[in-house]
């Protein structure tokens, strides 16, 4: 009977040792290339909140490094395009909040004169797919291009109160969740950037 | 040999196929069957995962002690789910970025659990593979029917591909979780009458198969 108990308990412990290992060993393996992913990722987002156009994946790295430096600016990661002139064009400028179902995190871009939106992208979202994951779609989020910002908030809502952004059909609850985000976001976002620059 | 691998595939695509008539698996048809190709990932990541997850639990199932061996089962399942999440992540960011946590979810769609308790643990491991591949094979072939209409009527694409030439007006409700409900309903139903029609033209209608499905949903 003891031996029973014995048996059972080494045998679960090998098992997952071995299983752990294995895993361990595809995580490394895979992670160079995960890492890379995110970071293409990030910087593809980054380009396109500021509009700046790139043809494919093997422009990204070389765009980036030539336009866009990256600064602390009160504890926010501000990537800044400069143009060729070596003005500042614009800021872009990681957010999150909650969406319906986890966390929302994306960049949005902010002329330099902090007078409109340039564009928003969403890097990480687990919204229902079909649904509230439809946010990544471009016609989504082309419509936050050029909203404006005034006395430090977004302009969502035009004279009569109607929303300029289109929700989304069927996915009420992210579409709102989107719009808090982005109010609450350029809000705190705006305050910092006014008082450092 | 020949004749039982005819069996398992007989038996898996058709005779008690997973969804149709078993009713496994529905939560992630609910959930991915929307958009064609999200569909076709997920039934090919389930195949990969419950074709070595059997032949692997096959493989051991003379040395699980009886009393852990839903955990060790679990354990072996995680670890393949886990295996086919790290590679969707590294090879194919777009698609792992849509499927979000659905992929992590195979480890309870209980047709993996489902073909280990019932099969693999007491059959020979080239048999419980097959077994599994055919099991894994009859919910991809009906989870991409399911899609196919979903997808079709809802956004009027195939695999993306814009096929809507007349202008038809998309529905939302095959966007969302219920359309599965209903197109899994009407499947069933078909099926199930066409089975029953077979059985009272032949006589004696057989027994049916009974291939003790404990896992739960």
């Amino acid at each position: 009977m003891k031996r029973e108990y014995i048996y059972t308990v080494l045998f679960t412990f090998v098992v997952s040792a071995v299983l752990t290992a294995i895993l361990a060993g595809a995580n490394a393996f895979f992670l160079p290339q995960i890492e890379r992913n995110e970071e293409l990722a990030e910087k593809r987002a980054i380009l396109y909140v500021l509009n700046v156009p790139f043809a494919d994946d093997s422009e990204v790295d070389t765009i980036f490094g030539e336009s866009i430096s990256e600064q602390n600016i009160d504890g926010l990661n501000v990537f800044t395009k400069y143009d060729e002139d070596g003005t500042a064009a614009g800021y872009a400028v990681p957010f999150q909040g909650s969406g319906l179902w986890g966390l929302i995190r994306g960049y949005m871009g902010i002329a330099a004169d902090l007078s409109e939106l340039l564009g928003i992208e969403f890097t990480d979202q687990n919204e229902t797919p079909g649904l509230g994951s439809r946010i990544d779609e471009e016609w989504y989020k082309e419509q936050f291009r050029g909203i404006q910002l005034v006395d430090g908030e977004a302009v969502l809502t035009d004279d009569d109160g109607e929303l300029l952004i289109d929700a989304i059909t069927g996915a009420t609850s992210t579409s709102n969740a989107v719009i808090n985000i982005m109010r609450n976001s350029t809000a705190s976002i705006l305050s910092r950037l006014e008082g450092a620059l | 040999m020949m004749g039982e691998i005819k069996q398992a595939m007989r038996r898996n695509l058709w005779d008690e196929n997973q969804v149709l008539r078993q009713i496994l698996g529905i939560c992630s048809i609910l959930a991915v069957t929307n958009l064609m190709t999200n569909t076709l990932v997920m039934g090919l990541g389930l195949i990969f995962v419950i074709s070595l997850s059997s032949l692997t639990i096959s493989l051991l199932r003379s040395y699980i002690p009886h009393r852990v061996r839903m955990i060790v089962q679990v354990f072996i399942i995680a670890a393949y789910v886990i295996l086919v999440d790290i590679f969707i992540k590294a090879q194919l960011p777009e698609i792992s970025k849509a499927l979000g946590p659905y992929v992590g979810l195979i480890i309870t769609n209980c047709i993996i659990m489902g073909r280990a308790e019932a099969y693999a643990q007491k059959n020979p491991p080239f048999l419980a593979m097959i077994d599994g591949f055919f099991a894994g094979l009859g919910y991809m072939l009906v989870i991409l029917a399911i899609s196919f209409i979903r997808e079709l009527l809802g956004f009027g694409t195939i695999f993306g591909f814009d096929v809507n030439f007349i202008g038809f007006q998309t529905w939302t409700i095959m966007v969302m979780p219920p359309a599965a409900f209903f197109i899994i309903g009407v499947m069933t139903w078909a099926a199930s009458s066409m089975r029953l029609s077979r059985q009272t033209l032949q006589k004696p209608s057989p027994a049916p198969t009974a291939a003790g499905q404990q896992a739960s949903r």
